[in-house]
């Protein structure tokens, strides 16, 4: 009867916790709370914190039209791929350092599986043949190689600032070291990378002002300009649980530690119940702090930059913060 | 049954059929066809055939030609030998030829002188498997003479257009110049050691560097550097790549380049031994490192569809040299698999290629657009190959380039060399590069509005499909089941290319190499198949769609419809595209327009690299003679 | 033999530099000939052996005694081989040109360059 109960404790990990409902529960609110909190900056009232969520729901119940331009089987499922693989991830970071799937979730995994859901924004809006979404694909692939430097250069400096001398990747690790070690983030050589994945988060969310691929003003929203009804709706999605992921991998990169204290004992079925509840809030109210550090705070007070000012302010100054603590960690400091 | 005369009767079985067609096929289609299934099929067949003893009992099978077996430990005539490291080479090289055999009945059903194409492409087949089967050095010189003649003719193949004869006119004077170093540096090899067998030079050399071997070591190298097409000898194969009809562009990147990587590492880890000299391991990475990065942004700027796959091949060898040049079993491996993957999806993406200039007669990325609706299958295999090549998860390019990454970064790790860091950041750019150009291609050729010359576009026939199902198929595979691939092909492979001991003494007879004290080159044990497992992730990934899946449809009930136009939608303004209320009309984002940020950005370095690449066969000669300076000064100060 | 290998070497560089200098493709295919004699001319010598006789046994033949130094064989061979492989490979190069001097009228290496970039 143990292999039934691993079975059914695996499909609730991928479906409920960690999986689907929480990652697609938490992107909404963060979303919403994304939008309000802009609104009040700029001293209007704003939306509720649920509006995102009623937008999907509207959009779930609208048409969805296939342009006549359009590869439908493509077009169609693009969205729910990228939805799909932003799942998945979920499911790789630990949250609140619970680790759902004990197996290895390595770095440069994490990085490749990221690239997936931006691919099929750039392969749908691809699909759906309009020029608009020519130039935004155009645009999010540069953004994509704009970011893709950095990031990697972050995950190199914490992956030798943890490994040491051994080859360890997978978060797992990571998370077991804070625990042991520390907050990555508390070594002082480690705070350029934190804040170049800082900045690197705005881009792969694709928030204001790194939002070029879908200008709304300019390019009608790229890729998503033929995009109706449910797809439109899992995009919209899309962007909300992307934005929960980058920050729970940001925390898990760079907050590991700093559930220690947090054990009440309480267990139900061999499980600690409580423990998994208080770190998961907990865990969703760093990402919390991370979003309105990150992207509202940014996105209230710029305005869009180009693309090529985009590109090279990702491969000079981005790049070069990470670099630095890249370098720092490698001499040993 | 005695398979030890499988080798050369497939080498043998392949020239014989070449010249059969020649005679017998030259005229009627039907023979023609025949001949050349036959042949191609019975020589893979048999060579498939050795898969058993060798990957299965660790055989290494020796022939001697005329049974000329060595006299007192001396070799006196040709030995063929093949052991795990030649049989993983075999494989790549019957898969393409099989596979491109099959797709140029249909393919190059329109040329004329077909008989004298088969001919060639049977010879060409023929020496590549002759190449990677021989133990003797000189017979190897003379398969790779023969592989760059016939694969010139190929080039030339299709001589109406001017620029094809150029090309092969460029391949055939760098590819002469390279053979002719290959050449020199055979002849200080025997010059010194008085033999020509591979097995015996290694356990004469090694340990034994002496200036000529040194001088040899640098001419070999870059013999077979040019062989396979590394920056800066890599100028004709962009050119070579894009003229040859995509039967043979196929052929040239999953056999043709692998040939030379083989010769590389036969080279570099068994007849001089050298590779655990960290200064050799960083000269070779070097190479990797730079032919990886000017492959992959020369193809960024590129407008010709087969072009832009030629300069990915550079890019994709790039990876493989920098893999092999870490001297570690998870170095090798990865290198190999990332050779094996080439192979697959780069000859998958140029049978792409190959179908649509067969439905379109183009691939300028300029003029075509919205294949998709005409093309869908080869759209989805398209889809597959480029996945594939960018490293998306669950393809197998994403399997091997990780395992690249951990290898590169292990070194830098174990090394403590930073060096090897910037070489692990620069394989994840470049990768993501690749990506951005097959989405270039994607958006110029497949989607988007297809031009109104193409409206009566049509899917290619069967037979050029079936090749390109099967590719696909074995990406997805590579990339699922990497481990099963791993523990029973790779794995095998590449510890024999650092069992140098067991290749000697199969050949010599045992304990040959221990009287002439060769040790093996020591690696670290580590492979990397245990890293990760994607079945996992596939796993989680299908629960998430089903439930996905599952939700939608219970949610969705009458509501949210899909509506898709008719037949003569294009006058129903509900489906044509949004042009800002301005009336809708064809407008596509053609190529050359796309990644425009990013190419202002670089634009002085994209500015340089078009200078370079002058196509001046002039400049290029002096590109390699130059270069081949260089590395012959680089190997002397290493070595004295 | 010193003066077999300056030569040699001489030659190579000579074609090398033909290549990379002479812009008439006639004057490229003539260098990878020059080329090719040179590194035949190192084969050849490598393999020869002062006061060495023509490498037949005929020791019990005509009872030379055992003593007689041969020439190395092998390198004639491997001449022969590489002649061989040069012609044909000159052969090629020289019918290409005709070939590109019909499509292009020119046969001068500044005007053969539609494949660059």
């Amino acid at each position: 009867m143990t292999g039934f109960f691993d079975i059914i404790e695996n499909i609730i990990k991928a479906l409920v916790f960690p999986g689907l409902l929480f990652a697609t529960i938490g992107g909404l609110i963060l979303a919403g709370f994304d939008r309000k909190v802009i609104a009040r900056m700029q001293r209007r009232v704003g939306p509720p914190i649920l509006q995102p969520t009623y937008d999907f729901f509207k959009l779930a119940g609208k048409e969805t039209i296939v342009p006549h331009a359009a590869n439908k089987p493509v077009y169609l499922a693009a969205p729910f791929v990228g939805y799909v693989s932003l799942i998945v991830m979920m499911t790789l970071i630990p949250i609140g350092g619970y680790s759902a799937f004990s197996g290895k979730a390595d770095l440069i995994v994490i990085l490749y599986l990221l690239t997936i859901p931006a691919v099929a924004l750039i392969v749908g809006g691809s699909a759906s043949g309009s020029p608009y979404a020519g130039i935004g694909v155009s645009r999010e692939m540069v953004t994509m190689m704009a970011y893709e430097l950095p990031l990697i250069i972050v995950f190199l400096a914490v992956a030798r600032l943890v490994g040491g001398s051994s080859l360890e990747f997978s978060l797992q690790y990571i998370n077991a070291w804070q625990v042991a070690n520390g907050p990555v983030i508390s070594h002082l050589a480690m705070i350029p990378a934190a804040l170049a994945m800082l900045l690197v988060i705005p881009a792969e969310v694709g928030t204001q002002p790194f939002d070029v691929a879908e200008a709304e003003t300019e390019i009608c929203e790229g890729p998503l300009v033929e995009y109706s009804g449910l797809p439109l709706g899992m995009f919209k999605l899309n962007t909300a649980v992307k934005m929960f992921v980058m920050t729970s991998l940001f925390s898990a990169l760079f907050l590991g530690g700093i559930y220690n204290g947090i054990h009440t004992g309480v267990t139900l079925w061999g499980i600690h119940f409580l423990d998994i509840i208080i770190r998961a809030i907990i865990h969703f109210a760093i990402s919390l702090v991370v979003t309105l550090i990150c992207m509202t705070t940014v996105h209230a007070v710029t305005a869009r930059l180009k693309i090529e000012h985009l590109f090279k302010f990702y491969w000079t100054v981005v790049t070069g913060l990470a670099l630095i603590s890249l370098i720092l960690v490698w001499i040993g400091l | 049954m005695n398979y030890t005369h499988f080798p050369v009767l497939s080498v043998m079985g392949l020239f014989l059929g070449g010249f059969l067609v020649e005679i017998f096929g030259s005229k009627n289609k039907t023979v023609r066809n025949i001949i050349v299934m036959l042949f191609t099929t019975v020589s893979a067949c048999l060579m498939l055939y050795l898969t058993i003893p060798v990957f299965g009992r660790g055989e290494v099978i020796s022939y001697w030609m005329g049974n000329w077996e060595p006299v007192g430990g001396h070799a006196i005539g040709i030995g063929y030998e093949i052991d795990g490291l030649n049989m993983f080479f075999v494989i790549l090289v019957v898969l393409t030829y099989w596979l491109s055999a099959v797709y140029s009945i249909k393919y190059m059903e329109k040329d004329r002188h077909l008989g004298h194409y088969y001919t060639l492409f049977l010879m060409l087949a023929g020496s590549v498997l002759g190449l990677v089967c021989t133990g003797d050095i000189f017979n190897l010189y003379v398969m790779v003479e023969i592989m760059t003649f016939a694969a010139v003719a190929l080039t030339a193949f299709r001589n109406k257009k001017g620029s094809n004869l150029e090309a092969a006119f460029k391949y055939l004077v760098i590819g002469s110049v390279g053979s002719g170093f290959t050449l020199t540096g055979i002849t200080l090899l025997y010059m010194q050691f008085h033999t020509l067998n591979m097995a015996q030079l290694a356990s004469l050399v090694s340990g034994n560097m002496t200036p000529v071997s040194v001088l040899a070591l640098s001419f070999m190298f870059i013999g077979f550097g040019v062989k396979s097409f590394i920056v800066p000898f890599h100028t004709p194969a962009a050119d070579a790549y894009m003229s040859a009809p995509t039967s043979i562009s196929m052929v040239f990147s999953g056999m043709v380049n692998k040939a030379g990587v083989y010769g590389m590492i036969r080279l570099l880890y068994m007849v001089f031994r050298v590779i655990d000299k960290s200064a050799i391991q960083i000269v070779v990475v070097v190479f990797g490192a730079v032919t990886m990065f000017i492959g992959v942004t020369m193809a960024l700027a590129q407008h010709d569809f087969k072009r832009l796959l030629a300069f990915h091949s550079i890019s994709q060898i790039g990876y493989v040299i920098t893999a092999i040049g870490l001297c570690s079993l998870m170095g090798m491996t990865s290198g190999l698999f990332h050779a094996m993957n080439h192979t697959l999806f780069k000859g998958l993406l140029f049978l792409c290629a190959g179908a649509v200039l067969y439905a379109t007669g183009t691939t300028d990325l300029d003029k075509l657009g919205g294949l998709s609706k005409k093309m869908p299958k080869t759209t989805i295999c398209f889809l597959i190959g480029a996945f594939s090549i960018s490293g998306l998860p669950p393809f197998n390019g994403f399997a091997s380039k990780w395992m690249i990454y951990q290898a590169v970064y292990e070194k830098a790790v174990v090394t403590g060399n930073f060096f090897y860091t910037f070489v692990t950041v620069t394989a994840v750019v470049v990768s993501v590069m690749t990506l951005a150009s097959f989405i270039k291609v994607t958006q110029a050729v497949f989607f988007g509005q297809a031009p109104k010359n193409l409206a009566n576009t049509k899917e290619v026939p069967f037979s050029m499909r079936l090749p390109m199902w099967i590719m696909s198929a074995l990406c997805l595979f590579g990339g699922v089941f990497y481990r099963l691939i791993g523990r029973y092909l790779l794995i095998p492979a590449g510890q024999a290319a650092f069992n140098i001991t067991n290749y000697i003494d199969a050949m010599l007879g045992e304990s040959t190499a221990v009287s002439a004290s060769v040790t093996n080159v020591s690696m670290d044990l580590a492979d990397g198949f245990s890293y990760w497992n994607p079945i996992v992730w596939l796993v989680i990934f299908i629960t998430v769609l089903i439930a996905v899946c599952l939700v939608l449809i219970m949610g969705s009930g009458s509501r949210g419809k899909v509506l898709e136009s008719g037949k003569d939608a294009a006058e129903d303004g509900k489906y044509s595209t949004f042009f800002s209320g301005e009336k809708s009309e064809y407008s596509h984002v053609a190529g050359s327009d796309l990644f425009w940020g990013f190419k202002h950005n670089w634009r002085k370095y994209f500015g340089i690299m078009q200078s370079v690449h002058s196509g001046n066969i002039n400049d290029y000669s002096l590109m390699t003679v130059i270069c081949s300076a260089l590395i012959v000064i680089v190997f002397t100060v290493i070595f004295i | 033999m010193i003066f077999n290998y300056i030569t040699s070497v001489i030659l190579i560089v000579l074609g090398l530099y033909t290549v990379c200098a002479k812009r008439n493709l006639i004057k490229i295919v003539l260098g990878l000939g020059i080329t090719d004699y040179g590194i035949n001319l190192l084969i050849v010598s490598i393999g020869y052996n002062n006061g060495g006789t023509a490498p037949i046994y005929a020791a019990d033949l005509f009872n030379i005694g055992g003593t007689a130094a041969f020439v190395d064989p092998i390198p004639q061979a491997l001449t022969l081989t590489s002649i061989v492989i040069g012609a044909c490979v000159d052969a090629m190069a020289l019918s290409l040109v005709i070939m590109i001097n019909k499509r292009y009228k020119s046969i001068d290496a500044n005007e053969i360059r539609r494949l660059k970039g």
